[in-house]
């Protein structure tokens, strides 16, 4: 039965280092690895010779077998020179020197570290008498091919979207990036998962106090395992109320390494087939990856629209309340005469009417995603199209309300970050709540808040409205709200304080 | 965790429905439960104060009318208020028509209460029924569509007619604060709304009408000719149509010493030769500007006769001047009186362009 403390709370406990104390012997092991169907141990005769045994552990299916049998089995069994070594300590480190073929080889005298070399696919030989060990590399490199994003849409760039093993990702990275300034650091999450967690960056151009800052609030994450992005995600942003984004990822990984050039910290984490970069700021959520292939006019008018859209998705449903409700004389008088007309015969207040539509949207959208592609589709075109238009003709909801909510609903899936985009969306309602309470009066209120709100929030040290709140030195050409021609943006972002600033000739 | 759970509190005593708490907050009003009137008519009633006439609606649907008598605007416009089963709502006014009866009286009251009332807007075009009260007007447009849709027709249409021009509250109040006297467009009482000239108003008082040739000359006064259209004799005895597509006027005070003699008003003139031939010789060209010029000349003379002989600066003839000559503005703005004062109007015709396919 399990034991609670009284009252329920319960208290912090420091994570045992090491977690498995000790000398390394079979039986500790087996002891460790008990009831595990896959933990396998096997002694060889090293040269033919039964007096020289070593015992060879491993855990079935996190290795490759060919490379076991090849690399480690088939030397021991018919290297001569192994089995004219007088004792197991010149014939551990004549199979560190060479005998043995398998590319990683490593001596271990820890117990914690063989126990977590064998979870992670590696073999490990045993002598008899020795406490030392070695630990040979040959797990298995199951893993999907490199493919094209599924979510990041790319017309024109690369196709190699991250995958779900890490080295994988970091290889890529370093196919984009050839410096060999790119560093990448490694730490181990979690305690059950053991996730590894690389964080890259380039050395000369990030600023290391951003790097040293990024990596502190790795080290502290002590949790259970990393078995979704929100595992890291929350622990290393500062613990900010905020429903805003505070970290940007991406699956593409031009853009990763974009953002690595740029000045910023990358993340990768082993299992996720994403890529976090920091700082970012409200900016950088409102680029598309689309925009740097673009024309440099095409991309600028891009990015004004989505901006438009966003205040249109976020003020839309609130000012539609406060002018209908409470300053009709801001309405055009044809206009309003149409909205009069519309609303006839609805039973329902405005503001009541747009918060039911809105939490309708929400469910309809909810429920899309959580369905199977083919029925979310299905279930978007009921709810959507016969739902809603019946819902007008029997006069339960105005066309005008449909309109403002769809129309909000719409201006939001242009926003390139869905963190972005559901942000907007709480406070969309928070917005009309306040503008059925107090008109334009309550929305200019919480859109100041709202401001205040973002203006107080940072990431990594950047305000997350720079920008806009803040200097960006002499000569800002960074992509704001202006997409400048590429051989004009000379610098790097001032905010990131990178140690070059400068970037082209 | 207590000042969240005390500021919610706070902030649910607003959905109590309590007046002593909601408000503060701003009273809400659907939409629905409107009817948008679009024109309002004051008239005046003698001894029982002001009648007030309303019209909403579209030359689409029906027109509602509505109409009520009180001592004051304000309490004839909460009398209006019992008749119709929606809340009548003001913020949508953009015509307001001023019988000539209560503009004989002033018209004072009837701006002030547009600049007063909270729903009411600056905005709003302003008109005089010559001959006829504003309650005449709107039932008459009413049987024709609606008084609104009329009166922004003649609004959209009047620098093409040259006789009319709209004005809104906002430009009347503020001259009769600046130079004592102006001017407002007039309609007539029919069911078209006729444009009939302007009535000249002095110390908010109707004084006097500019009609036929006087009003053609304030729209070349203001600059307000588009396409007036005039027919003026060729030296061949002929007839020849000229377009009148735009005019510049100028003012300029004249002096004698330091006192002010009058002032003297040139319109620079563009006009095309509407129908005929071709672009006729020079001579030809420069005599039908000549006379041209003469017609423009006397449209204006006529008009600034009827400022000298009302003593009324309805055209704004001293801050025009004193727009020109900043260093005299003591002078020229130290009354607004126009007795004395000679007023010449002088007009120079360029004609550009004739509409024959040969030029």
């Amino acid at each position: 039965m399990a034991h609670y403390p009284p009252g329920g709370q319960t208290h912090p406990h420091p994570r045992q280092e090491p977690r498995y104390p000790g000398p390394i012997t079979l039986a500790r092991l087996e002891e460790i690895f008990r009831d595990c169907v896959d933990f396998v141990r096997r002694t060889v005769w090293v040269g033919e010779d039964p007096e020289r045994s070593v015992t060879l552990v491993y855990l079935s299916g996190m290795v490759r077998m060919e490379r076991v049998s090849d690399y480690l089995l088939r030397p021991m069994a018919q290297d001569p020179e192994l089995a004219r070594c007088a004792g197991a300590v010149p014939m551990m480190e004549r199979m560190r020197q060479g005998a043995l073929y398998n590319l990683t080889i490593e001596a271990r005298d820890s117990l914690d570290q063989v126990v977590f070399d064998l979870v992670a696919g590696w073999c490990v030989l045993m002598f008899p008498g020795e406490t030392t060990v070695l630990s040979c590399f040959t797990g298995t490199e199951e893993k999907r091919s490199i493919s094209a994003p599924d979510n990041e849409t790319v017309l024109k760039g690369s196709k190699d979207a991250f995958v779900e093993s890490l080295r994988t990702n970091t290889s890529i990275v370093r196919r984009h990036l050839k410096a060999p300034e790119l560093r990448i650091q490694e730490q181990i999450v979690g305690r059950q998962s053991a996730t590894l967690v690389d964080l890259l960056y380039i050395e000369g151009i990030t600023n290391p106090h951003l790097v040293e800052q990024v990596a502190a609030q790795l080290r502290d994450i002590d949790i259970d395992g990393v078995f979704s992005t929100g595992a890291i995600e929350e622990y290393i942003v500062p613990a900010e109320r905020t429903p805003f984004p505070l970290i940007q990822y991406t699956e593409r990984s031009d853009r990763f390494c974009a953002g690595l050039a740029q000045g910023r910290v990358g993340i990768l984490i082993d299992g996720i087939p994403l890529g976090y970069l920091a700082p970012a700021v409200l900016g950088n959520f409102l680029q598309a990856p689309q925009d740097k292939s673009s024309n440099w006019l095409l991309a600028t008018v891009l990015t004004v629209l989505r901006y438009f859209c966003m205040l249109t998705t976020l003020l839309l449903p609130a000012l539609y309340i406060a002018m209908v409700t409470f300053h009709q004389e801001m309405i055009p008088t044809r206009l309003a005469l149409s909205i009069i007309a519309a609303k006839q015969n609805v039973p329902f207040r405005s503001a009541f009417e747009v918060i039911v539509l809105l939490i309708a949207f929400e469910i309809l959208q909810e429920a899309g995603l959580r369905l199977p592609q083919s029925i979310g589709q299905t279930v978007s075109i009921i709810g959507g199209l016969v739902v809603g238009s019946a819902a007008v003709e029997a006069k339960i909801v105005s066309p005008a309300v449909l309109i403002v909510v769809a129309v909000a609903g719409i201006a939001g899936y242009t926003m390139p970050s869905q963190e972005l985009g559901g942000a907007l969306r709480i406070w969309r309602f928070v917005l009309v709540l306040l503008s059925s309470a107090a008109g334009l009066f309550g929305t200019v209120v919480g859109a100041a808040v709202l401001i205040v709100h973002l203006a107080g929030i940072e990431s990594f040290g950047v305000p997350y409205l720079t920008p806009f709140a803040v200097g960006t030195g002499r000569n800002p050409r960074e992509h704001v709200l202006l997409r400048r021609p590429m051989p004009q943006i000379k610098d790097r972002p001032a905010a990131l304080k990178p140690r070059n600033r400068r970037k082209q000739r | 965790m207590k000042r969240t759970v005390l500021l919610v509190l706070l902030l649910m005593l607003l959905l109590t429905g309590c007046r002593r708490y909601s408000g503060v907050l701003p009273y809400a009003r659907e939409i629905e439960d409107m009817e948008l009137m679009r024109t309002l008519g004051v008239d005046d009633a003698g001894e029982a104060g002001v009648v007030v006439t309303a019209s909403g609606g579209t030359s689409q649907e029906e027109t509602e009318v509505v109409s009520g008598q009180a001592g004051a605007i304000s309490a004839a416009v909460l009398e209006l208020q019992g008749e119709g089963s929606s809340y009548l709502y003001f913020g949508h006014v953009t015509q307001l028509l001023l019988g000539e009866g209560l503009a004989k009286r002033g018209v004072i009251p009837s701006l002030d209460y547009v600049l007063r009332d909270v729903e009411m807007r600056l905005e709003t075009a302003v008109y005089l029924v010559r001959g006829g009260t504003a309650e005449q007007a709107i039932e008459a447009a009413a049987d024709d569509g609606s008084a609104t849709d009329r009166l922004e027709a003649l609004a959209a249409d009047a620098a093409l007619t040259a006789n009319s021009m709209p004005r809104t509250v906002k430009d009347v109040l503020a001259e009769l604060d600046r130079q004592s006297a102006s001017f407002v467009p007039a309609v007539l009482a029919d069911d078209g709304l006729t444009a009939a000239g302007y009535g000249i108003l002095k110390d908010g008082v109707l004084v006097g009408w500019a009609e036929g040739d006087a009003a053609l000359g304030v729209n070349l006064i203001f600059g307000k000719v588009d396409a007036d259209v005039v027919e003026v004799e060729a030296p061949d005895g002929t007839t020849a149509v000229l377009r009148v597509v735009g005019a510049a006027t100028s003012v300029r005070p004249v002096w004698d010493g330091d006192t002010l003699t009058g002032f003297r008003v040139h319109c620079k003139v563009d006009a095309n030769l509407a129908e005929g031939s071709a672009m006729p010789d020079e001579a030809t060209l420069t005599a039908l500007e000549e006379e041209l010029a003469r017609t423009e000349a006397d449209r204006m003379a006529q008009a600034l006769e009827l400022s000298r002989a009302l003593d009324a600066d309805y055209l704004g003839l001293r801050h025009s001047a004193a727009f020109r000559k900043p260093w005299r503005k003591e002078v020229l703005l130290g009354t607004s009186s126009m007795e004395g004062l000679t007023l010449e109007a002088s007009a120079q015709v360029v004609i550009q362009r004739s509409y024959h396919a040969d030029g």
